[in-house]
């Protein structure tokens, strides 16, 4: 039992990572119907960023994390307006090359300026905390309740807040959402630019839970949309949803049958729930 | 209030609206009649924004909105209510609602909610429920409320009575002829003629991208050329 809720803790927090990204790609899907696969790969960006400050320029980690989140954010409404702005209105294949060759863009970027090594964003949490029998680094939960809190902020903003609410009704009826006054050429800005940020913070997460590399953003996308899919696309509680069972279940497979078999094991639970429910866990039939 | 110069609307290369001219006076209610596809539609999108307007002026209390963005135009005092209602189908009823007084930033939005729910009852009994799973009429209810929400100076009615049960038409009717009393100013759309000549002071009758005919709303009920191709009596 003990062992059980062990790694059931272990797939939240990777989990919690799954969603932060899930939800970026959701909300850009929601409004725009494009798959923005560059997203892994400017979330990993993020977290070299942190490691480059943290390591290069000694600034304190926190400093580090904030100044990372403005980038994301000012990069994610850059990426809006040079990248997707000019190919809204052709094809939805026009997007789709866009998506592709940003991504290898940015991978290159990334590959430029931070090299080919494998780096670890030093945090110096050592502490190991014993709750019941469940042992959680101190890390580990700091990311749980880190994730909890963005995820938690960014369901109040989307429910709660005027642009949150235009960002929903713009995915629902883009025309019916002019009539209401909602300018639609600034939602997507405000999209990428929180999307980004979310996206920065899952990056820092996997630089300091694991490990950034090249092709971790390519990993880490593919998963994101493996939760877009399993939670239903377009759907916010979907992505936090599905995250959360994709986490899980892959703890739970690597813990109880085999690490190697992992992501065999999750994208089969996929494929299972897909079955019975073609529209997602959450998905509006 | 408004006014429309020699307005030329098009998709492409094809003109649809061949240089008309109308105005809507302050607290008047004036219906644009006319077959399908005669350019009723994409005159009233071209006054908000959803079209570009070819040539030609719209304005609106005196200001030139031509081309104005469709935010601008609801921001400026232009709301419509959309043909075939164009609800957000997945949010509930309050928040459609909520939606409609986007660009307000007054404190009386929720008094607003409130007094809309009164003129509505029915909203008020599915205030929480998904507005996609409103049946046609309560569709429409809701969004002529969510559209008096914006608190509109001029308010668009956009085929207001397609696709609804007989009895809910006279009812939209109704609701129209009571917004009117309120003192807003209408500018509807319609099809079904007798209803909108019935409601408006004045008409304008499309033909093919034009007016061909302009009136009181009693003078058009009673013209042979109204009466013979769109009373039908």
């Amino acid at each position: 039992m003990i062992e059980i809720l062990q790694q059931i803790v272990n797939g939240v927090a990777i989990g919690g990572v799954y969603v932060l990204i899930a939800l970026g790609l959701t909300t850009v899907f929601g409004i725009l119907g494009i798959a923005h696969f560059a997203h892994g790969s400017v979330s990993m960006f993020g977290g070299y960023l942190t490691f480059f400050m943290v390591t290069a320029w000694g600034f304190p980690l926190l400093l580090a994390i904030l100044i990372a989140l403005i980038v994301g954010f000012l990069l994610g409404m850059l990426i809006e307006l040079l990248a997707y702005r000019p190919v809204r209105n052709a094809n939805h294949i026009n997007a789709f090359i866009v998506a592709l060759g940003l991504t290898m863009m940015v991978e290159g970027l990334n590959l430029q300026f931070f090299g080919h090594e494998q780096v670890v964003i030093p945090t110096n949490l050592a502490r190991v905390f014993d709750i019941g029998g469940v042992t959680i680094p101190e890390l580990r939960l700091y990311v749980i309740i880190a994730a909890a809190l963005l995820i938690i902020a960014m369901t109040l903003f989307v429910e709660k807040t005027k642009t949150g609410q235009a960002i929903r009704a713009v995915a629902e009826n883009r025309d019916a959402a002019i009539l209401m006054g909602v300018n639609v050429k600034t939602i997507p800005l405000v999209v990428f630019a929180i999307s980004t940020a979310l996206g920065v913070c899952a990056g820092v997460m996997v630089g300091s839970l694991f490990a950034i590399a090249p092709g971790i953003g390519e990993w880490l996308v593919v998963k994101g949309f493996a939760v877009l899919i399993l939670g239903g696309l377009g759907s916010i509680p979907g992505a936090i949803v599905g995250g959360l069972v994709l986490g899980v279940t892959e703890a739970l497979a690597a813990g109880f049958i085999s690490s190697a078999y992992k992501d065999v094991i999750a994208f089969v639970v996929m494929i299972a729930v897909l079955l019975l429910r073609p529209q997602g866990l959450m998905g509006k039939a | 209030m408004l006014k429309i110069e020699d307005l030329k609307v098009g998709y492409g290369s094809i003109e649809v609206i061949h240089g008309i001219n109308l105005e809507v006076r302050t607290g008047e209610c004036v219906a644009l009649i006319g077959a399908n596809g005669a350019g009723k539609s994409s005159t009233l999108k071209a006054i908000c924004g959803l079209v570009p307007v070819k040539s030609g002026k719209v304005t609106f209390e005196g200001r030139d909105i031509t081309n104005l963005s469709g935010h601008a135009v609801v921001q400026a005092g232009i709301t419509m209510c959309p043909e075939g209602r164009q609800v957000f189908p997945q949010m509930s009823t309050i928040k459609n609602l909520r939606m409609g007084a986007y660009t307000r930033r007054d404190a009386e939005q929720e008094a607003d909610l409130d007094r809309m729910m009164d003129m509505f009852p029915i909203l008020r009994d599915r205030a929480h429920q998904a507005a996609g799973t409103l049946s046609g009429g309560e569709q429409e209810m809701l969004a002529i409320a969510r559209a008096l929400m914006a608190r509109p100076k001029l308010c668009i009615f956009d085929e207001p009575s397609l696709g609804l049960a007989p009895k809910i038409v006279a009812e939209v009717a109704a609701t129209i002829a009571r917004i009117k009393d309120m003192g807003k100013t209408i500018l509807l759309v319609e099809q079904n003629s007798l209803m909108a000549l019935r409601l408006a002071d004045r008409a304008y009758l499309f033909e093919a991208g034009e007016i061909v005919l302009s009136g009181t709303g009693e003078e058009l009920q009673s013209h042979p050329e109204v009466v013979k191709a769109y009373l039908g009596h």
